[in-house]
């Protein structure tokens, strides 16, 4: 039982790296692809069409800063804060990387048309990116009341 | 190539029909669609089928015209493609039945859902569908009043703005593809209309001119 518990733990720890990286890999992969077509209809501004879809690379990020904290001798009294933190926060940075690639490639579909609104057109995309930065945040904070912390 | 790398590559269709040209060119719209997977490219196929059956004139027969349609139903399986198909024939068997009445004939026969409703409520002004095809009051009036332009431009209305409605259900899908081929399809036959008459106006004359010999393949 300790073992399962402790493997639980361990998942919490690499959680928000795993997952973030396969929200970032959905996310970026979208708005990459979003990206390339768009190269195809427009004739310049290619730059900021790839720079936007790089958006979603942030989250992978957030996951491994978080995966540090969190980093510690996994024990039985650690592992299940180690997990809820870890897998949570994970989840949380995986969607919103996958839907903030989603976001992006609205906003180069719709900037390549009308390239003034590229700006504008980007601002749903930063405030899934503020969430994202919630979770981040906040798992830091909490991360500290965990057993086995320096402050726990 | 993914739904977001084609989508991406189309350009913006207009938010009205009513444009000089299309946004993209026929050959060039098929260029953009040869990289689909074979199982999309075959529903694509069947929706370039339809529509080009569908912009066929009026003048074959009824027995013609329903077995094309249980022919389509028989192949066709993606709902999006079905609902633009059922939606063009119930369209088809209004204006139909616009026309027999005003010719003071027989209700149609015909294929699809509507025909039984209009047999069913022939006397009625607009068979009881008003509230269903908005389009079918205004297209009468312009069909009585021999203005052939505006009749088809309420009919394109109506279906432009069903098709953009559902659009607005999809974005980085198939179903996103098949909504805007589905909408440059209309751009497209709106904006050759010009063409098509100038070529049959052009025919005309050369048969007229040249007799027989004007149908001769050289």
């Amino acid at each position: 039982m300790d073992a399962l518990i402790t493997m639980f733990g361990w998942a919490g720890i690499y959680g928000p790296t795993a997952l973030g990286a396969i929200g970032s890999i959905i996310g970026c992969a979208r708005a990459g692809q979003a990206a390339c077509g768009a190269m195809i209809d427009v004739e310049s501004g290619y730059g900021r069409l790839v720079g936007l879809s790089a958006l979603p690379s942030s989250q992978i990020i957030y996951g491994i800063v978080v995966m540090f904290t969190l980093n510690r001798p996994v024990s039985v009294e650690a592992a299940p804060g180690l997990f809820a933190i870890g897998i949570l926060c994970g989840l949380a940075l995986m969607f919103s990387a996958m839907f903030q690639g989603a976001c992006c490639a609205s906003a180069i579909t719709a900037s390549k048309t009308k390239p003034e609104i590229f700006g504008l057109s980007a601002a749903p995309a930063a405030i899934v990116e503020g969430f994202a930065v919630f979770a981040f945040i906040f798992a830091l904070v909490i991360a500290g009341e965990i057993p086995g912390s320096a402050s726990g | 190539m993914s739904y977001y790398t084609l989508i991406a590559s189309l350009p913006h269709l207009p938010t009205h029909f009513d444009v000089e040209r299309p946004p993209i060119s026929r050959p060039r719209l098929n260029q953009r669609l040869k990289d689909l997977d074979e199982p999309d490219a075959e529903v694509v196929q069947q929706l370039a089928n339809f529509l080009a059956w569908d912009r066929q004139t009026l003048d074959r027969s009824e027995q013609n015209v329903i077995d094309d349609y249980e022919r389509l139903r028989q192949e066709i399986h993606h709902p999006i493609v079905l609902e633009i198909v059922d939606n063009r024939i119930n369209i088809r068997t209004i204006v139909s039945a616009l026309r027999r009445r005003r010719n003071a004939q027989d209700p149609p026969r015909g294929v699809g859902q509507l025909v039984q409703p209009i047999r069913d409520r022939w006397k009625e002004p607009q068979f009881g569908l008003q509230k269903r095809y908005p389009w079918i009051e205004p297209f009468e009036q312009c069909m009585l009043n021999g203005e052939a332009v505006a009749a088809e431009r309420h009919l394109y209305e109506f279906t432009w703005r069903l098709y953009s409605r559902m659009a607005d259900q999809f974005q980085f899908s198939f179903e996103a593809v098949l909504l805007y081929l589905a909408r440059w399809s209309i751009v497209d036959r709106w904006t050759s209309r010009d063409r098509e008459a100038g070529l049959a106006r052009f025919d005309q004359l050369l048969e007229e001119t040249l007799g027989e010999f004007a149908r001769l393949d050289i």
